[in-house]
């Protein structure tokens, strides 16, 4: 099945959602509910709450599937009500009020251009340079670039204060850019690199 | 053991490179290195092949079961806006989702209400304002035509009392004997029925009372009569059979308004005095129904 | 009056109920244990009295209950009889315009589920339970006969009950439908008291490891199936004629006429008994008080 089939299927299976198909939610489940779990898991070691997580998302695909507006990944819009629906299961589950109830479309978190290039970066080259950083820094950096958080709510998934969490970014970038830099070849130009990190 | 980051140098489409079955599994199980999971997961964003292929890597009945438990939310109902705003003002989810069974907040009582109102209310209006021709005889205090209100102020308290009675007689709910058999207090599923039918069909009602041709305190005069007639009936189901307290309890307000109506004086049945009466059989009731609640703990409807 | 029953187990005594002329309940005995307990009895027996009584739905006359130790007839004991009890009634009303996850959530707030997660994991184990899982959404006024007597009984099993009582739970099921009953009675979790009432023995052989009739309010036979088949022992014939000396006789599906009766006809021979042979010569002989 090529990429671009699936993903229409995947929106036409939203539209219906919004229409109130109960078997189109399903058909979505079955498709996307086995990464959301994998992916919440590696987040979050307590499956109660994973479940719990995973169940509130499709129930907010459920009740607001009208927002999503068709540009970009239904896998990502998944996740992002997936990663949103994790935190508010960790507050409550250490105590804390929902902060805002069933809105499944957050507001969007600005990606600023180096770290969508960062997330472009699959393999090889990056692998490298993720391997240098320590687990805390890592986390950090995964949560704000790869999960598309924001630092209060990474602070929440990590269990840190928020401030914590924008220093560790910090010095996360500051050795991802030096280690990448320090590779050699790429397609892309030098003039690229330049652009995207600046001047080493 | 491949590397699962291949020579291909820089950005790979996913045409060129999926995550083999191995990665997978060690991904799926949290076995693999936490560079390796990054590299997947922003792989998984934009491949479905490699998304569904993770599938057969994954619990299969943890997601079934939350499957199953995912279809029965969706299959309960969420409950409106009404309810969304009575959640956020701390009533109990669970309270609400009782109400869901009480007829008389279905659109269907409330729209048979409002019919009801809306006859009474137009017959009224009518006569006063002279799209009907009517006898004018007996004035009370410079209101005009207090007869027409007499209809209204027989049927008000009367409806009101209905949407009470549909909430706790045994013959509107179905499912009756399922409540008794049930821990949750018969007093408190009473209570909450009951309270929220009460504001139900106040609503309509002193509303309607606003627009009848009639002296400017009537809606408020309304309130305690209607909330007396119920706290009776209530507090007389836990000496008679339920049919027969709301019975009484209707005509404990109907012969009054008909024998008062009948006299010229319809008014007289919401004036002051008839208030502080209402005041105090609406004491006795509660008192007596505090008093003796644990009678619906029971079935009790021998 | 006192009642010898252990804590374990469920036991009424001396329990009479009259309705306006009818006795329907007169000085009933009874033990009922873990395991599943059959209550046979024709219509108006006092089957659905019993069990309402057991259900704290209905009061007795005279007599006293005990369920696992507590005492109906203290309000907060009564609240904690009911806390470990599922109950289907005689022709159980619906909600009609409730779905069925709708109307299984409202009664799992009864039984004081008061978390929302917690309810729809019930909800949706007892559906799975009777097979009603792709059923979550629709309406019960859409619902077969069957279907709804299903629901009646996945209402009985939330919340994991310790004494579950049903009242004719068989009814307007068909033989698959039965046969999925039975399994679902012996794979309950926990090992509860159950008992169920019934007007038809065949169903009672296959699931009840005991037996108990009701006829006129009284307890008439208490033991197993086996036991209630050998009370026709020795009484029970085949034949080719009908007889008409026979307590009962009809045509069987072999097309041989079967008596129930003490002088068989001439021709005749002995028959093993069924359990609905020992009711019915049960049942004659009361009918014959």
């Amino acid at each position: 099945m090529r990429p671009g089939a699936e993903e229409r299927d995947d929106a036409a299976l939203l539209r219906s959602v919004a229409r109130g198909d109960e078997e189109a939610l399903a058909a979505l489940y079955d498709r996307h509910a086995a990464w959301l779990t994998v992916r919440l898991t590696r987040r979050c070691a307590m499956p109660d709450v994973v479940d719990h997580a995973v169940q509130d998302t499709f129930l907010a695909l459920w009740r607001e599937a009208g927002t999503y507006r068709g540009g970009g990944d239904v896998a990502a819009f998944i996740w992002g009500i997936g990663v949103r629906r994790l935190i508010d299961a960790i507050r409550r589950e250490n105590g804390g009020r929902r902060r805002s109830p069933w809105r499944a479309a957050e507001p969007e978190v600005v990606v600023s251009a180096e770290d969508q290039v960062l997330v472009g970066i699959e393999h090889g080259r990056l692998g490298q340079a993720l391997a240098g950083l320590s687990p805390e820094l890592r986390g950090a950096i995964e949560a704000t670039v790869l999960d598309g958080l924001t630092c209060a709510e990474a602070a929440v998934l990590l269990g840190v204060a928020e401030g914590t969490v924008k220093s560790r970014c910090h010095r996360a970038r500051v050795a991802l850019r030096s280690a990448l830099a320090e590779q050699q070849a790429g397609p892309e130009t030098p003039a690229h690199r330049r652009q995207a990190w600046g001047t080493t | 053991m491949t590397s699962p980051f291949p020579d291909a140098a820089g950005r790979v489409t996913e045409a060129a490179w999926h995550a083999d079955a191995d990665l997978l599994a060690s991904y799926a199980t949290g076995t693999a290195d936490p560079v390796v999971v990054w590299s997947v997961e922003a792989h998984l964003a934009g491949c479905a092949q490699c998304r569904s292929a993770l599938s057969a890597h994954a619990d299969a009945e943890r997601l079934a079961r939350n499957r199953s438990v995912l279809l029965v939310r969706v299959a309960v109902p969420g409950g409106g806006r009404m309810r969304r705003l009575l959640c956020r003002c701390g009533v109990p989810d669970h309270l609400l989702r009782l109400l869901a069974a009480t007829p008389s907040l279905r659109r269907s009582w409330l729209l048979s209400v409002l019919g009801v109102v809306a006859v009474v209310t137009g017959e009224a209006a009518a006569v006063r304002y002279g799209w009907i021709r009517a006898d004018r005889t007996g004035r009370l205090a410079g209101y005009p035509d207090p007869e027409v209100l007499a209809p209204f102020l027989l049927a008000a308290p009367l409806l009101v009392l209905a949407g009470v009675a549909a909430a706790f007689l045994p013959s509107f709910d179905p499912a009756f004997r399922l409540a008794v058999a049930a821990p949750f207090s018969g007093f408190t599923l009473l209570l909450v029925r009951s309270v929220s039918a009460l504001a139900a069909a106040l609503i309509p009602v002193v509303g309607a009372a606003f627009v009848v041709p009639g002296p400017g305190w009537l809606p408020a005069a309304l309130l305690l009569p209607s909330l007396t007639v119920c706290a009776f009936a209530l507090a007389a189901a836990t000496v008679l059979e339920p049919r027969a307290a709301a019975v009484t309890a209707g005509a404990l307000w109907a012969l009054p308004a008909l024998l008062l109506a009948a006299a010229h004086l319809p008014l007289a049945i919401v004036q002051p005095n008839a208030q502080f009466a209402c005041a105090a059989v609406l004491c006795a009731a509660a008192a007596v129904l505090l008093a003796r609640h644990d009678r619906f703990e029971w079935g009790g409807m021998r | 009056m006192t009642l010898n029953v252990s804590t374990a187990a469920v036991g009424v005594n001396g329990l009479s109920r009259r309705y306006g002329a009818t006795q329907a309940l007169d000085r009933v005995d009874l033990t009922l244990e873990r395991g599943i307990t059959g209550l046979l009895g024709p219509n108006g027996a006092g089957k659905t009295t019993l069990l309402s009584i057991l259900a704290t739905v209905n009061e007795p006359d005279t007599g006293r209950v005990s369920v696992f130790g507590l005492d109906p007839r203290q309000a907060a004991e009564r609240v904690e009889i009911r806390r470990r009890l599922g109950y289907l009634p005689q022709e159980l009303g619906y909600h009609r315009h409730f779905t069925v996850a709708g109307f299984l959530d409202y009664v799992a707030i009864l039984k004081e589920i008061t978390d929302r997660r917690r309810r729809a994991e019930e909800v949706a184990r007892v559906l799975a339970a009777v097979g009603l899982e792709g059923r979550a959404r629709t309406r019960i006024r859409a619902l077969s006969g069957g279907m709804r007597q299903r629901l009646g009984i996945a209402q009985a099993l939330l919340g994991e009950p310790e004494l579950l009582i049903l009242d004719e739970p068989t009814a307007g099921l068909d033989p698959e439908q039965r046969l999925r009953f039975r399994e679902l009675l012996s794979g309950l979790p926990g090992d509860p008291v159950i008992v169920l009432s019934t007007h038809q023995a065949d169903d009672l052989a296959a699931i009840c490891p005991q037996v108990v009739v009701l006829l006129q309010g009284q307890v008439r036979f208490t033991g197993t199936p086996a036991e209630l088949a050998a009370t026709a022992a020795g009484r029970v014939w085949a034949a080719d004629e009908r007889d008409g000396r026979a307590h009962l006789s009809w045509r069987g599906g072999d097309n041989r006429w079967r008596h129930i009766g003490d002088h068989p006809p001439g021709g005749a021979e002995l028959v093993a008994p069924t359990v609905e042979d020992g009711y019915l010569l049960l049942s004659q002989a009361a009918g014959a008080r």
